[in-house]
């Protein structure tokens, strides 16, 4: 616990938002089904039945915002445990595998960071149907490079540390090095990097969906009710305003928590930007 | 550099031409190779994809027979290899073929109207970060810690993380009809606007701006420091150089170098944003054009449109990448 001391406080209003973002995600949606349509008139301001009022089609939009909240973050999770995964798997062979299996991955991962990420996740999304699965599927495809580059800098330093060097002189062989020796500790600034992460996927998820390629309607999702929002933005400014909310302050609250990990576990390089 | 050309029997002037060649050329390489990758992608997804142009255009009620006679017309029952290395010998001659929906339109001549759109709101909004990033940069940098450093830097964090699909509609909301009522709520195209043509596109672009603004400020705050901590500075002080002098003639230009090699990454950024606001505003720019393509199925519109993207994308980098030697003397000696 020592550890947490001297973290901002930033970091606990993260985390507390993110404790109630997932208890929200998880019960929300158990009020009222979000793709109810005409329990009541559409358009409705928030009053005590409906406490965020209804959408366009008279759908309860708290239910709606809760349910994209589970998608939103189930997709990110995924999202980045997929990344994490082929980060690890790559970053690893890109330094201890042989030269003719290491040069072409890294030539590959190399090749993904010639693009603007997003941008190839939206023509990959395209050219496949909208849904939840290719969305996860073009936002992993684009998230592992950098995650990879970062595991195999890391490795590449502690390879040559000390108590690594001892390890193998007394004879260990490179699995074993790898899982008991190196990779112990990488998961603190994995999971901090993660979480960044997770809030881009969020923001790249919704970005799919505002323009009309991601998750498929009526399953909600936060992008797409920004999207229907930003139709609407004359006649019901509230609809535009929510999703934009619960959108911002989750963005926020995953930064925060990101940066607090990342300064419990890497406390030197805490000043850089 | 045209003499060292002229007079090729010079050989430390051939020597030196090549020096600063080579570089370029394997810059030139190495997009085309990036740009070989991106549409290798996005073709083979689209191969791997359910369903083809051929199902699209045959409709849903069409026999099995329909739909494989439309692909022999279309040429799609070729092996896709074939298909690909095809459709790069006309993508290099800027050749797409038709779009495969609606009117049929030439996707030449869809993409060379939708282009300069683009091109116009991505150079003013590259404008825009340049000139506010450097000068709010330099600011904070100057007053390292003090309060106008500390506004700008949470402002630059907004800036990277508010989405700009969350900042258009509040913006167009705030200076529509309804509250202010200075700016248009849509793009028109210039034939219907009513006022001045800037006014249109003023929204985009400042919106575009505001993500590589951020960046931008961030990478000349923190190389502004690097170079404020350096030793020609403190001779320079010891001089006695004014501190206006110090900042903005000794020290602007040593800081420079990495935010100029940002401006390419951000263009990345400006690229992908411009899919959101020209979906959003109503732009008919590449952007626009592009997601219509994905939501209408149209494959040669996508892959074109794919391929213009990456292409502008590699050309600016490798403008950027040109430009850098030319401006800073020790990256121009570290080639030799």
């Amino acid at each position: 616990m020592k550890k947490f001391k001297g973290v901002s406080p930033l970091f606990w209003i993260g985390v507390g938002y993110l404790v109630l973002l997932v208890i929200f995600a998880i019960i929300g949606p158990t009020f009222r089904h979000p793709y109810d349509v005409g329990l009541s008139t559409p358009l409705r301001t928030p009053d005590a039945m409906f406490w965020l009022g209804t959408d366009e089609l008279g759908r309860d939009i708290f239910a709606r915002l809760a349910y994209g909240a589970r998608i939103s973050l189930t997709i990110g999770l995924i999202v980045q445990a997929i990344a994490v995964s082929v980060g690890i798997v790559v970053g690893i062979v890109s330094v201890y595998g042989p030269r003719w299996i290491s040069s072409p991955v890294q030539r590959f991962t190399d090749g993904m960071f010639a693009f603007p990420d997003l941008l190839l996740a939206i023509m990959i999304v395209g050219v496949f149907q909208m849904g939840v699965g290719p969305v996860i599927m073009g936002l992993a495809f684009t998230a592992w490079p950098p995650m990879a580059r970062l595991v195999k800098n890391q490795v590449a330093t502690l390879k040559d540390r000390e108590f690594v060097v001892a390890a193998q002189a007394m004879g260990a062989n490179t699995p074993y090095l790898v899982f008991k020796h190196i990779l112990p500790h990488l998961w603190g600034v994995l999971f901090a990097v993660m979480m960044v992460d997770v809030a881009a996927t969020i923001l790249a998820e919704s970005t799919l969906s505002f323009l009309g390629i991601g998750v498929r309607p009526p399953e909600p999702s936060w992008g797409q009710m920004i999207q229907v929002g930003n139709s609407l933005k004359v006649s019901a400014p509230l609809m535009l305003l929510w999703p934009c909310l619960i959108l911002s302050m989750t963005i926020f609250a995953l930064n925060f928590v990101g940066d607090g990990l990342r300064a419990i576990v890497e406390p030197k390089k805490n000043q850089s930007i | 550099m045209t003499e060292t050309v002229s007079s090729p029997s010079d050989s430390a002037g051939r020597a030196k031409f090549w020096s600063f060649a080579r570089p370029v050329l394997l810059r030139i390489l190495y997009g085309l190779v990036s740009l070989l990758f991106i549409s290798f992608i996005t073709f083979v997804a689209d191969e791997i994809a359910p369903g083809d142009a051929a199902t699209i255009r045959a409709g849903e009620k069409a026999t099995p027979a329909t739909v494989q006679r439309l692909r022999e017309e279309m040429g799609l029952n070729r092996p896709w290899p074939i298909r690909y290395v095809e459709f790069l010998g006309n993508a290099s001659r800027l050749e797409f073929g038709n779009s495969t929906q609606g009117t049929e339109q030439p996707i030449k001549d869809t993409l060379a109207k939708a282009l300069p759109v683009t091109m116009s709101i991505a150079a003013f909004s590259i404008a825009l970060a340049t000139f506010f990033g450097i000068l709010f940069g330099m600011t904070a940098a100057i007053r390292e810690n003090k309060g106008a450093d500390r506004a700008i830097l949470s402002f630059s964090t907004l800036g990277v993380t508010i989405p700009n699909y969350v900042l258009l509609p509040i913006l167009v909301l705030l200076f529509s009809p309804l509250y202010l009522d200075m700016l248009p709520t849509s793009y028109e195209p210039p034939d219907r606007q009513v006022a001045s043509g800037i006014l249109y596109i003023l929204i985009p672009v400042v919106v575009l701006s505001l993500r590589p603004m951020a960046t931008l400020t961030r990478l000349m705050r923190a190389s502004m420091i690097e170079t404020l901590k350096q030793e020609f500075v403190r001779l320079a002080v010891a001089k006695g150089v004014s501190p206006r002098r110090l900042y903005w003639t000794h020290c602007f230009r040593n800081a420079l170098i990495p935010v100029l090699t940002a401006i390419g990454t951000s263009f990345g950024y400006l690229l992908t944003g411009s899919f959101v606001v020209e979906s959003a505003y109503l732009v008919p720019g590449i952007g626009k054009t592009a997601i219509e393509a994905i939501t209408q199925r149209d494959t040669p519109m996508i892959l074109a449109s794919t391929f213009v993207t990456g292409l502008l994308f590699i050309v600016v980098n490798l403008a950027v990448d040109i430009l850098i030697p030319i401006i800073d003397p020790r990256v121009r000696e570290s080639q030799v």
